[in-house]
């Protein structure tokens, strides 16, 4: 026993150290980079998050995908399709060479297949919304129809023909069969081994350009180049490693020593810095997002629309932009961004501007001058450095411009989601990306029964114009609807947007084929490094 | 022989002490810094919520060392313009800031210890801060003494089927990951609909709560470490001499070994005080620490760490609240080793 | 064991349940039917008393079924990935805190009250006085930046075992050196040592054969703490360095609410825990000749 000790203790020390360091004999990859948090799954059908995205995108294919630069969807499985006169039918024609990693062929009724599971009730997907546009679609997710498909307007014609019924015309179809969530999976694999196990690296059937070799839960996501995959001459990463690292110092670290080419988001502390670097590797881009507050308009004082209205015109955004966000955001007028006209005819309807003599005059006319007999406002917000100090700012702001007195609140993510959602809040802090390029994806979140409402707002003329907005085939006459119904939201203020997000991307110059745009996507596929070795040595310093 | 000892042991603890210089000193210095924590609103110190993103990570400077800080008071009264800078206070810091603008009106020293990133003065953070750290440290270490040396000097004297369940009982809070709990406890209390009852009718707001889950996890290391000197103890020919003599078991517990322990104890305290700063500084890592816009040490320096990035260091954003934690540290230990010396009559001569 | 592990499982259980929000928030608000279904599919629909027995029978076969945050993995399969890596990462550390700890604690003991006994104390302190992120902070800011000896993040290799294992069990080192210092004092003043040293025997043989062995005691007793704090430790660190342990699993499944994940977590912790524990006991009876074993 006694001289047991010692030797069983050098040998633990011994064993712990040869374990650990036969963890690093990996062959490197061609191209690293910081994917955020580790991925809840790869199934495509129920993720929402940035970096599940760029992992389905890598693995699997859709009907269409998205234009690296313009985002202009292009044909994918689906190599042409035909749209009716009406707008409401599409028919997808397959191509040949569409081929899974078993090396079976991509076939229409792999999407009849795939488009039910996704809309099943069972399956639980959280996205399934955004294929209710569909014939049949919502009321066989919402159980109004039970386990018959056949009323659904999702059709295989033949073997490579797709036929979509849609409900209304929706302008941006195109692009939504290319976002991930309606990407195709194999069904004799999902079939054979179940979810989740289908999803393991030996059993998972994938259709992308890349294949994943091994998953290290919080280490890494190994992808290699797919040899099945339709345009796999146009793919030139052979190896990629997809590391989950959350913390935007840490990623910083790994970036700075070469040991990430790109990283998804820097800490905010040093923007300024970033942005003066000589490599010009860090140009934050406008990204289709917003930063807003939501107000619980069910409580006094937040029930009048110009305490509402007061608030928001006493914030001094460009103050937040400038000093705690850093990274050359736009200060928000609006709820949908304003960089969305460069790529559809949509201008934004926006409130206000900041005028501290309007909003004390609002707050005098709803009975609190100067702030006086005003009851308490609390600001809610997920712990987060940056929301913290946002509201910290918007704490003095409105304590200096108005006498309003404002407390703070913290809670963490998920006790954060769920006091929003049973409005137990008076203001939180909210954040909203654009699904696609369309104002809808903000702008339905605040009719009265959506999901997404959580002020206790209701406007029925504003319902009636999203309802329209939705319905009307003419691209200029359902602008006009959503411009309406945005003044109305901007007028009444259950939301008050405080700037429009920016990708903070960080990328090495020797990457290529990698291009800022309005949803910040980036697919692997199209990304290739291009004289890494002088890039790699000089940003070393 | 120790009942006669008593006072005396009290007396030439003192005398010994006073010959210690280090431990004088942190003595010293942990005495100023508890008068300047009592006394922070009287200082001419500047708001430490006054946001001013115009000198956002200002650089710490030394000249001029005073200057006006208040922002100008023009229509508006005192009150708002005290209420923006330091929040709500209670009725006894309040009557102290009103003496201090009666004493200094607007004047204040300059950001001597820089600005943090909304340009807040980061000396006046760390004097507020001060309150509330050494409250969350030494509330809640009492807490655990109180607790901790009852309960293992029962447990070690008593020995035997005692001394097993009582252990076991200690076995099995210790084997819970007491971190979850605490997360857990955080988040309920903190809901809405059980933080506003709590707050409004008992005052109970996070930093109590913290005091107690505080308090009842370090009890179980202190309880523990006492058993074990118990344990030692309890075999020394002077224990057996009192048992011998007739003493009851609590007679001996308390007044034969308890004296006896206390340099271990006071080791253990000098020990645990640091622990629950740095386990505040640890919630504050994850976002459970204090609420803002109150301060802590921790939070400060879990800010600071924030701002060490490879491409820019706000060094002065680490290095004083650093300092300022390591500092009290320090003079903790130093008095803690000092008293040990003075209080040990088993170390004759300790030079 | 089995009472302390049941009595965890129902303490946690039940604090897990009556903290507000679910695993099912999200972001995105689900349509009441598709919640419904999920709900139904984790069977969160059940009274909470069904929902214990299933979870405790659960428990006993070993098998928490699947994470709710990291939808692909089992439980266990989380746990055994995760697992090595925080051990070996805890032995590191571990062996930082006790070489560092008992040297640095027997030499100032020795050399007490000279330059050596007053710096070794002041380091010890330092490392008692900063929290570990901020050591950490520093420590990458030094030896991955200003002197780049060591890779900023990562895991798989000796040069990225060194930081983190170091920043870990810097503070452990110094509480040890401090624990060690104290008890090799009140041991050197005791008689039987006296007794040594007028034998004439040299001051190492006297410090380590015969001094050693009652001085660490407080140090051995702190070891189960000790152990409990570098496991905790390791939510820090292993954050801040990237490494794919336990630690960040466990804060993530706490705040998510990732029942399963969590009460796995939560029952290894407590596992470990007892183990060490029990270990420490055990070692103390050896060591200590007056402590009989129960």
């Amino acid at each position: 026993m006694k001289s047991f000790i010692p030797y069983f203790a050098v040998a633990a020390v011994l064993a712990a150290i040869i374990w650990a360091v036969s963890f690093g004999t990996l062959p490197p990859a061609d191209f690293t980079f910081c994917n955020g948090d580790e991925i809840k799954t790869v199934d495509p059908a129920i993720v929402t998050g940035a970096p599940e995205g760029r992992i389905i995108n890598a693995l699997f294919e859709g009907l269409t995908r998205w234009n690296p630069k313009t985002l202009e969807p292009e044909p994918a499985v689906a190599a042409s399709w035909d749209i009716s006169d009406d707008k409401l039918t599409y028919t997808f024609h397959l191509r040949k060479n569409a081929r899974w990693s078993d090396d079976t062929q991509v076939t229409a009724d792999d999407f009849v297949w795939s488009w039910r599971r996704f809309l099943h009730p069972a399956t639980g997907a959280e996205y399934a919304y955004e294929l209710w546009y569909i014939v049949g679609a919502e009321e066989f997710t919402t159980g109004k129809i039970k386990s018959d498909f056949s009323s659904v307007g999702i059709k295989a014609l033949d073997r490579q023909t797709l036929q979509v019924q849609l409900k209304h015309p929706v302008p941006y179809f195109l692009s939504l069969v290319g976002f991930y969530p309606m990407f195709p999976v194999n069904q004799r694999c999902v079939r054979k081994h179940g979810y989740p196990a289908w999803t393991k690296p030996e059993n998972i059937v994938c259709n992308g350009p890349f294949r994943l070799k091994f998953r290290r839960i919080r280490d890494r996501i190994r992808l290699v180049k797919s040899d099945t995959y339709w345009d796999r001459d146009n793919v030139r990463l052979n190896v990629i490693d997809a590391l989950a690292v959350s913390s935007s110092t840490t990623m910083l670290n790994l970036y700075m020593t070469g040991r990430a080419d790109w990283i998804t988001t820097v800490p905010v502390e040093v923007i300024p810095e970033l942005m003066k670097r000589p490599e010009g590797d860090f140009t934050p881009s406008p990204f289709l997002a917003v930063y807003y507050y939501v107000v619980n308009t069910t409580k006094p004082p937040l029930d009048d629309k110009r305490v509402r209205q007061a608030l928001a015109l006493a914030i001094d955004k460009q103050q937040i932009v400038d000093k705690v966000a850093r990274a050359g955001q736009q200060p928000a007028r609006s709820l949908v961004p304003t960089e969305i006209r460069k790529y559809i005819d949509y201008i934004p309807a926006e409130c206000g501007q900041y005028n501290i003599e309007e909003a004390g005059r609002l707050l005098a006319e709803a009975g609190y001058p100067g702030g006086r007999g005003m009851p308490k406002v609390e600001i809610l917000y997920n712990t987060s450095e940056n929301h913290k100090a946002i509201a910290e700012l918007l704490q003095a702001q409105w304590k200096r411009a108005l006498g309003v007195d404002v407390r703070l609140r913290n809670q963490e993510w998920t006790t954060y989601l769920n006091s929003r959602r049973q409005k137990k809040y008076q203001i939180a802090r909210a954040g909203w990306i654009g699904d696609y390029v369309d104002p809808n994806t903000f702008l339905d979140m605040f009719v009265t029964d959506s999901p997404q409402n959580h002020t206790g707002w209701s406007n029925t003329e504003y319902d009636r114009l999203i309802d329209f907005a939705q319905q009307e085939p003419d691209e200029k006459k359902r602008l006009a609807y959503f411009h309406r119904a945005e003044r109305i939201l901007m007028d009444e203020m259950p939301v008050i947007p405080i700037y429009f997000y920016v990708s903070t991307s960080m990328v090495r110059s020797y990457v290529k084929g990698f291009y800022p745009n309005i949803q910040d996507v980036h697919p692997l596929r199209a990304i290739w490094i291009e004289g890494k070795g002088e890039g790699g040595r000089k940003s070393r310093n | 022989m120790n009942t006669t000892h008593g006072t005396s042991l009290g007396q030439d603890a003192w005398r010994r002490l006073r010959r210690n210089r280090a431990a004088m000193l942190s003595l010293w210095f942990l005495a100023m810094l508890c008068i300047l924590t009592v006394l922070t609103p009287l200082l001419p110190l500047q708001g430490p919520r006054l946001v001013d993103t115009s000198r956002q990570f200002a650089a710490p400077v030394v000249w001029p060392l005073v200057e006006p800080s208040m922002p100008a008071g023009g229509e508006r009264n005192t009150d708002a313009v005290l209420s923006e800078g330091f929040g709500e206070l209670g009725p006894v810091s309040d009557a102290l800031l009103r003496l201090r603008m009666a004493m200094f009106g607007n004047w204040s020293i300059a950001s001597i210890c820089g600005t943090d990133k909304l340009g807040r003065d980061l000396l006046s953070r760390l004097c507020w801060g001060a309150r509330i750290s050494l409250a969350v440290g030494v509330v809640a270490t009492l807490v655990s003494l109180v607790i901790g040396v009852s309960y293992g000097a029962v447990a070690g004297y008593m020995g035997g089927r005692i001394d097993n369940l009582m252990m076991r009982f200690v076995d099995v809070l210790y084997s819970i990951p007491f971190i979850f709990v605490v997360i857990f406890l955080i988040t309920i209390l903190s809901a809405e609909g059980i933080k506003e009852p709590l707050e409004e009718k008992y005052g109970i707001n996070r930093i109590v709560i913290f005091f107690v889950v505080v308090g009842a996890i370090y009890w179980l290391t202190m309880a523990r470490v006492v058993r074990g000197q118990v344990i030692s103890l309890k075999h020394e020919p002077f224990i057996e001499a009192a048992r011998t003599i007739g003493a009851g078991h609590g007679r001996i517990i308390f007044y034969h070994i308890v004296p006896n322990l206390l340099s271990v104890v006071i080791v253990y305290l000098t020990l645990t005080v640091p622990r629950v700063m740095l386990f505040e500084a640890f919630l504050s890592f994850l976002g459970l620490g204090v609420e803002p816009p109150d301060v802590s040490w921790g939070l400060l320096a879990n800010e600071g760490v924030g701002a060490i990035t490879p491409v820019r260091i706000y060094w002065w954003l680490v290095i004083f609240p650093g300092l300022a934690l390591g500092l009290t540290l320090l003079a903790l230990n130093f008095l803690g080793d000092g008293l040990r010396d003075a209080l040990d009559p088993r170390i004759k001569d300790p030079r | 064991m089995a009472i302390t592990l049941w009595v965890i499982f129902t303490v946690s259980f039940f604090l897990m349940r009556a903290v507000p929000g679910g695993p099912l928030d999200r972001e995105r608000s689900l349509a009441p039917e598709i919640e419904k279904n999920l709900r139904e599919r984790y069977h969160l629909d059940e009274p909470i008393w069904r929902q214990y027995v299933r979870e405790l029978g659960n428990v006993v076969r070993l098998d928490l079924g699947y994470s709710f945050r990291l939808a692909d993995f089992r439980v266990g399969e989380i746990i055994a990935q995760g697992f090595p890596v925080s051990a070996s990462l805890g032995i590191v550390a571990m062996l930082f805190a006790l070489s560092l700890g008992l040297t640095a604690g027997i030499v100032s003991a020795v050399r007490r009250q000279t330059i050596v006994d007053v710096a070794l104390m002041l380091l010890a302190t330092v490392g008692i006085a900063l929290p570990n992120f901020v050591i950490a902070g520093v420590m990458i800011i030094l030896f991955v930046f200003i002197w780049p000896l060591f890779p900023a993040a990562g895991w798989g290799t000796l040069g990225q075992l060194v930081l983190p294992g170091f920043c870990l069990g810097a503070p452990y080192a110094a509480y040890i050196a401090r624990l060690m210092r104290t008890g090799m004092l009140e041991v050197l003043s005791q008689d039987y040592i006296r007794t040594a040293y007028a034998k004439g025997l040299p001051t190492r043989t006297v410090v380590l054969r015969h001094a050693l062995k009652t001085a660490v005691l407080p140090v051995v007793s702190f070891l189960g703490p000790a152990t409990a704090g570098i496991l905790t430790g390791s939510l820090v660190i292993e954050q801040i360095f990237a490494i794919p342990g336990l630690g960040a699993h466990f804060i993530q499944a706490a705040t998510g609410r990732d029942y399963t994940l969590a009460m796995g977590l939560v029952l290894i912790y407590t596992t470990l825990l007892y183990t060490m524990n029990t270990l420490v006991d055990i070692s103390y009876a050896y060591l200590d000749p007056r402590v009989k074993l129960e």
